[in-house]
């Protein structure tokens, strides 16, 4: 008997289907992994268990009745909680106001302070946590915390329990205390979901596996003697793959852009690469390896702690974006909304803001000069319509891209570093995304791509670094690469 | 685009345009006395010192800050030109004329210099502007208090031996502060507070929005992030901002000080609220990267206008109090309401 059941359900967010007919089920008692690609949507299901989001088609149903989720309220109060890997926890309240937040017992009105702190040291406990309750939780470790988050789940009689990527941040002690956990919780009846790249663990504490690849379930199955190389090869089967878009030259032979041992504390290590002209570098690996903080120290946005990088034979230590544009190096970041556009100015203002000085005479911008480059700009990019004087707001998420696309073309930068460049575009502009790539590393670019998507990366890249925990653990290229490779690599199967 | 959104795009560009243009028209209609030359005049020499003050906050808020100090600027300011102006031994050696000068030196090198600190202080320590302005707002303050031991620096002694040379000094800044300037139609002039005030406004608007100064401070405000991530001197374009807003409170300084020839250690209290109202109503949003100079001009008059007409009919000037208030509210709520198609854009 399944305490939660989901049938058919189907989640669309604008330009991409999250989920497509996913068939779902957690029992009480039973610990229940979730497994996949980034994007493969388990973020997703997250939320429509959460009732953080509705699904646009399929029933859930709990304890037998189909519900719909009116919010995260909604689901909590029928028992169920979400652990999320940002934890949900006000750091200068204690354990116990945290752990009875929303549902403070009270004594004629006022706060039951004894009573809450009791309970919750209580549940504390039980969990293997012996801290005072009132103590501000954001001074405890973030594995700490995570005890919390569980002790609240205890005290609210949580019937039903998921966990994202809850190991992410912890050491192995902390991971096999964490384990030990949700093993009691289980045998208390409580009904596990447990999402984690991390298949070692999926083996050790989970009961059933479900493998999502592109919004769909492929694969579920017991957890008992299951093979980490067959689990993989399930993530990684493919219905989608893009053209092939090979290089129209080769190479240059001397490298562009040197990097040499860079590390910076937790987010990199040891990092070596290389970049040519002509040339696509992919990088590969899983949310939280380091590809981003890695490109972003390279275009000056952050600091790197030690290690070189040498541009065209010279020392290179951009200490601000500024530096490294001057010096032809842009970064085309993931996040459009937060950092690549400013939404509330036109798209001409929006293209031609690194670039602003080239149309000024005396501090004032030249308007006719600055229209025609912002035009040519976005008629290279094949914006539709490429009306230049458009609110950015009112471009849909495929367009916006263009919009950063054109920005960064009009600099003329040799070394351009693409962050997830197609996240949340659909098919038609990733096709023509990937045509604009590669004409750029033909026209003489070095190109860096991290990118999520495993046959993006296989039609675009003529070598793919894998980096995992911060440091590449492999370069793959010709025969050898792979999305079974990529991925093996990524997971440490 | 459908029809509600540009209905609402058209509100939000010259909504408030349009909402001054009709309270004028009801009070030219109701209030006599209102539609004049002579009374409009005196509603722009009203409205001047709040309008550059807005002006000024226009530039700090489109780069999402706000300066507080702005009011307290206008006191120190204020009280160190005239101290210039008509201290011995500057008027002994520099003449009536070099005097005067100095004081104009000193009354906007106050204002921008403090505005300066403002920005630094946000920009490289990252302090809130909030906070960063409350405090030079209460420093400001207490130096003005301090320098003058709480009494106004002005008119001299009658037993002064240079009484003559200081009263014309203060003649001299008494030109710009309450000086008018011969116009047709206009028996007592032109005031010149207000010719200043509109010279800023179209030379602040220039600035805004055809400069690359200008588009930066929109880039900043609008998504500081992405305009650092595009090249843009974030730091830079806020310390020029707060000091653009600081200089505006040294000329406001000049205007107060010259109109009354006196110059008081309270001067200017409070002032920033009026001009943060005003800004507002004209349409800068608290949130960043929206915001005119035109808009900062529009909101000071409809305040403006508001007061006289309400005046004119008598109405208690509490009751003017109650109704700005309303109408900030207003203006917000409109400001949310012209927005509220982009929010549904922006989260998708």
């Amino acid at each position: 008997m399944s305490l939660l059941e989901l049938r058919g359900v189907t989640k669309y967010y604008p330009g991409v289907t999250a989920l497509d007919g996913v068939d779902f089920e957690a029992a009480p008692g039973v610990v229940h992994a979730i497994v996949g690609e980034n994007g493969a949507g388990k973020s997703t299901l997250l939320r429509l268990i959460a009732g953080a989001d509705a699904p646009d088609a399929g029933v859930i149903r709990w304890d037998g009745a189909p519900v719909r989720f009116a919010s995260p309220r909604d689901a909590l109060r029928r028992g169920i909680t979400i652990i999320y890997q940002e934890l949900a926890l006000v750091p200068t309240l204690g354990a116990d106001a945290n752990i009875f937040l929303g549902i403070e017992p009270r004594r004629r009105g006022v706060l039951d302070r004894e009573r809450m702190t009791a309970r919750a040291a209580e549940a504390l406990h039980e969990l293997g946590l012996f801290i005072d309750p009132r103590e501000p939780v954001g001074r405890l470790s973030v594995a700490r915390q995570q005890l919390v988050e569980l002790a609240r789940a205890l005290v609210r009689d949580a019937r039903l329990v998921a966990l994202d990527e809850p190991t992410a941040a912890l050491t192995a002690h902390e991971v096999a205390h964490l384990v030990a956990q949700i093993e009691r919780l289980r045998e208390r009846g409580i009904s596990i979901i447990f999402v984690s790249h991390r298949l070692d663990e999926v083996r050790r504490v989970a009961n059933t596996v479900t493998v999502l690849r592109d919004g769909r379930r492929v694969w579920v199955g017991p957890a008992a003697g299951l093979d980490e190389a067959a689990l993989v090869r399930r993530m990684v089967g493919r219905d989608v793959a893009y053209e092939r878009r090979p290089p129209a030259r080769p190479p240059e032979a001397a490298p562009l852009l040197e990097v040499r041992g860079l590390s910076r504390e937790g987010a990199f290590r040891d990092v070596s690469l290389t970049l040519r002209r002509g040339e696509i570098v992919g990088l590969a690996g899983l949310i939280g390896a380091g590809r981003t903080p890695l490109a972003r120290a390279i275009a000056g946005l952050e600091p790197w702690d030690s290690g070189t990088v040498r541009l065209a034979g010279r020392a290179y230590r951009p200490r601000q974006p500024r530096e490294a544009i001057a010096l032809g190096v842009v970064y085309l970041p993931e996040d459009r909304k937060r950092d690549g556009l400013v939404l509330g100015m036109r798209v001409r203002e929006n293209v031609t803001l690194p670039v602003l000085h080239r149309f000024t005479r005396a501090g004032r911008v030249r308007a006719p000069a600055e229209a025609e480059a912002a035009q040519r700009a976005v008629a290279a990019v094949d914006l539709r319509p490429p009306d230049v004087e458009r609110a950015t707001h009112t471009l849909s998420g495929g367009n916006q891209q263009k919009v950063v696309l054109a920005k960064w073309l009009l600099t003329d930068a040799d070394v351009l570093l693409f962050d997830e460049p197609t996240r949340g575009v659909d098919v038609g502009a990733k096709t023509e995304l990937h045509r604009q790539i590669r004409a750029l590393a033909d026209a003489g670019k070095a190109v860096l791509l991290i990118s999520s998507e495993l046959p993006e990366l296989l039609a675009l890249a003529d070598r793919v670094l894998v980096l995992r925990e911060g440091r590449v653990v492999t370069e793959l290229g010709g025969e050898a690469l792979s999305a079974e490779q990529v991925m093996a690599h990524a997971f440490a199967v | 685009m459908s029809a509600p959104t540009r209905a609402r795009d058209w509100f939000a560009r010259y909504g408030v345009g349009a909402a001054l243009a009709a309270l004028a028209l009801v009070a030219a209609v109701f209030v006599p006395g209102f539609f004049g030359l002579a009374n409009l005049a005196t509603i722009l020499l009203h409205v001047s010192v709040n309008g550059i003050l807005a002006l000024g906050l226009t530039f700090v808020i489109v780069t999402g800050g706000i300066d507080l100090s702005v009011g307290s600027v206008v006191g120190l300011a204020g009280v160190l030109a005239a101290s210039a102006l008509t201290g011995s031994g500057v008027l002994s050696t520099l003449g009536v004329a070099g005097a005067t000068l100095l004081a104009l030196m000193v009354a906007l090198g106050t204002g921008a210099a403090v505005g300066a600190a403002n920005g630094a202080a946000t920009a490289g320590l990252r302090i809130a502007p909030f906070i960063v302005t409350l405090a030079t707002m209460t420093i400001a303050r207490g130096a003005a208090r301090l320098f003058t031991g709480g009494v106004p620096i002005g008119f001299p002694a009658a037993h002064d031996p240079l009484f003559a040379a200081k009263a014309a000094a203060l003649d001299a800044l008494h030109a710009v502060g309450g000086g008018r300037v011969p116009l047709p139609g206009l028996p007592r002039g032109f005031p010149v507070p207000a010719l200043i005030m509109l010279t800023l406004v179209a030379a602040g608007g220039f600035v805004l929005a055809r400069t690359r100064f200008g588009r930066y401070l929109y880039a900043v405000g609008g998504n500081e992030e992405a305009a650092r991530l595009s090249g843009v001197p974030v730091a830079r374009v806020k310390v020029g901002a707060y000091a653009i807003c600081g200089l505006c409170g040294g000329v406001a300084a000049v205007l107060l000080t010259g109109q009354l020839r006196s110059a008081g250690p309270d001067a200017g209290l409070l002032y920033e609220l009026n001009a943060i109202a005003a800004a507002v109503i004209g349409g800068a949003s608290l949130l960043g990267g929206v915001g005119t100079a035109w808009g900062a001009l529009v909101g000071a008059l409809f305040i403006g206008v508001l007061n006289n007409a309400l005046d004119l009919v008598g109405v208690q000037s509490f009751w003017q109090e109650i109704a700005k208030g309303v109408i900030i509210l207003l203006a917000v709520l409109f400001d949310v309401w012209t927005k509220r198609g982009r929010g549904a854009r922006t989260h998708a």
